[in-house]
């Protein structure tokens, strides 16, 4: 049941921005800037996602603008692909529907020396080899059990809990977003409900629009960052895409239960339940951003487990260790998220919450955060596509840090919802038409594979299009599936 | 009677009854068409029974469902049958199901949460209707 178009302002600020202008509705504190183009500004129109951009907006202590990437769609609460920045210092608030349920769902991009005429032989082994390792889907556990203290003391430790079990490499660490360990996440603020579906399922890919692909460099956009990165043409890479699994939704789940009563509490009104919140130094968000952040913990642990398993397949496929067939991470993104960070807003430097649902962090060249061997150039920047066309390596750029808290997209962003898209696919064999397009699929649910269907979504080369255009973060590398594993 | 709607990333749940009980059951039932391909092939063989305090009859039915939501994910288990009676401060709630099976379950959606957005609990001409959307 779509509850129809959106009816309210869009202005165009340029050719990739439009305003909802706080005009619009008494209660927006601050515009809604929705980053899209001619084209896809027509399919955005279709859903009630800027109406949501314009609930975020009155969100208490945002700053700048509610903002939406051009990958928006339809969520609930938030839109998907959405940016909201809030000073704790001036009553901001934190979300947990700001976040979203899946804490610190991410995409990790593994390298390998092979280039396609080596894996596309193998592919099918490869792919059966993976689907079989890896547990997918709904109702599987992992092969990595740990008991109630050890979930604890892995969402303290992020990825070094595991890898100080040989189940990576150090080096794995440097390149993930916040060293894989988000500062001031406490554990014993995560419930026991929360632990106990984290206690089996780390190391597992979930369902939805999770993935692992193996991927070929399509095209390379700029071979200057590519060979920073270590891209190169015809290059094979994995790109594995989960979160923080039960472990996360629960946290969210008993985040919005205690804030049930916050709004009334801190004299906040709601457009819509979902988007509770409550400010950032009360003593409900204190207690939730401890819980989030050592869930974001356990999400780097999670996707370090899923590449830790991915090498174990190529290193039994191909007969070759997987140092020795350069299974080296690239980089580690979250893209469900909130965290405390620097930002220059009107002239003035700032701390703030930025709240990323959907979308992506994008720091340029010269930032910090940037691990070393990347400063020079920027963060990378992974962008999963859909399992038929493609997805992509950007690098982020000075934009984000003028207009977006530092931020950029995150996929393609869904078309059509799962019914229609399963009533598109009746009758037809997503997997043959995959393997006709040179995609060697496996799904553990048919419905899974039907309602991630290609056409399910945008074009994720548009949506890149756009950021790049704003220069929020600019293309490296196109890269296209040959090998799927869904849940 | 209970459907699912549909929602651009997401799906919702709809169920329609004469009175409350059924309703809560029903929007039960329709949560694990979402969960399993069909129903039907849960069998009853283990209860568990859910008491919930709570006066709000929106929020009493979001905790009834991720209750539900819960035990299945941490139990691994899968339910079939519901019976629920809804007091002015709260319910108590019996499903009944098994643990999953792959040999027999086919799953089709991971659901990861219940939400807010949407939560309808109403009186209609004839009844009651529910309607809540859960994050796949």
């Amino acid at each position: 049941m779509s509850k129809g178009a959106y009816t309210g302002p869009l202005e165009k600020v340029d050719s990739c921005c439009y305003r909802i202008p706080k005009a619009y509705r008494p209660d927006m504190r601050v515009d809604g800037l929705i980053f899209a183009n001619e084209t896809l500004i027509e399919s955005i129109r279709k859903d009630q996602s800027p109406d949501q951009v314009a609930n975020v907006a009155t969100l208490h202590g945002i700053q700048g603008a509610s903002l939406a990437m051009p990958d928006i769609h339809w969520g609930y609460g938030f839109c998907i692909g959405g940016v909201c920045a809030t000073d704790p210092a001036d009553g901001g608030v934190i979300s947990p529907g700001g976040v979203g349920y899946d804490i610190n769902c991410g995409v990790r991009l593994v390298k390998t020396n092979l280039f396609l005429d080596d894996v596309k032989h193998r592919i099918r082994d490869l792919v059966k080899g993976l689907f079989y390792t890896i547990p997918a889907g709904a109702g599987k556990s992992g092969r990595y059990k740990f008991d109630t203290t050890e979930v604890r003391r892995l969402m303290g430790e992020g990825p070094r809990f595991v890898i100080d079990r040989d189940l990576g490499v150090a080096r794995d660490l440097t390149h993930t977003e916040a060293l894989g360990r988000i500062e001031d996440a406490d554990p014993d603020e995560v419930s026991d409900h929360a632990v106990k579906r984290g206690s089996e399922q780390c190391g597992t890919l979930g369902s939805g629009n999770h993935f692992l692909e193996v991927q070929v460099v399509d095209s390379v956009f700029d071979a200057d960052v590519a060979a920073t990165f270590g891209l190169e043409l015809n290059q094979v890479c994995v790109m594995i895409h989960s979160g923080s699994r039960g472990l996360g939704y629960q946290v969210c789940d008993d985040a919005l239960a205690q804030f049930r009563t916050a709004p009334a509490k801190y004299g906040i009104t709601l457009p819509d339940r979902q988007l509770a919140c409550a400010p950032a130094t009360s003593p409900e968000g204190r207690k939730y951003i401890a819980a989030m952040r050592a869930a974001a913990n356990y999400g780097f642990c999670n996707r370090q487990l899923l590449m830790h398993q991915t090498r174990e397949v190529f290193a039994s496929v191909f007969g070759r260790s997987w140092e020795d067939l350069g299974m080296e991470l690239l980089y580690d993104v979250a893209h469900n998220i909130a965290k405390l960070e620097d930002h220059t807003v009107d002239g003035k430097k700032k701390k703030v919450w930025v709240h990323r649902k959907g979308a992506t962090r994008a720091f340029p060249a010269g930032h910090p955060e940037v691990p070393e061997a990347f400063r020079a150039v920027g963060q990378p920047v992974i962008i999963p596509g859909d399992m038929g066309r493609a997805s992509w390596v950007l690098v982020g750029a000075a934009g984000s840090m003028e207009r977006t808290f530092g931020s950029t997209c995150h996929g393609a962003g869904r078309a059509m919802s799962r019914t229609a898209a399963k009533t598109m696919a009746s009758g037809r064999k997503i997997e043959k038409e995959l393997e006709a397009r040179g995609v060697i699929a496996m799904a553990s649910s048919r419905m899974g594979l039907a309602e991630e269907q290609p056409a399910a979504y945008k074009n994720v080369d548009q949506v890149v299009d756009v950021v790049h255009a704003a220069n929020l973060s600019r293309k490296v590398a196109r890269m296209r599936p040959i090998g799927v594993i869904k849940g | 009677m209970y459907e699912l709607f549909e929602h651009t990333a997401d799906l919702g749940l709809r169920a329609t009854a004469a009175d409350l009980n059924t309703l809560f059951a029903e929007a039960a039932a329709c949560l694990f068409t979402a969960v399993v391909e069909d129903i039907s092939t849960v069998r009853p063989e283990v209860a568990v029974t859910v008491e919930l305090a709570g006066g709000e009859r929106e929020y009493l039915l979001f905790d009834w469902l991720k209750e539900l939501l819960y035990r299945s994910d941490a139990d691994h288990l899968l339910f079939g049958k519901f019976e629920v009676r809804v007091r002015d401060d709260g319910l108590t709630g019996s499903a009944w199901g098994e643990p999953f099976d792959p040999a027999r379950h086919v799953l089709s959606h991971e659901v990861k949460a219940i939400t807010y957005h949407g939560l309808v609990v109403e009186r209609t001409d004839d009844g009651w209707l529910a309607e809540v959307i859960v994050d796949i």
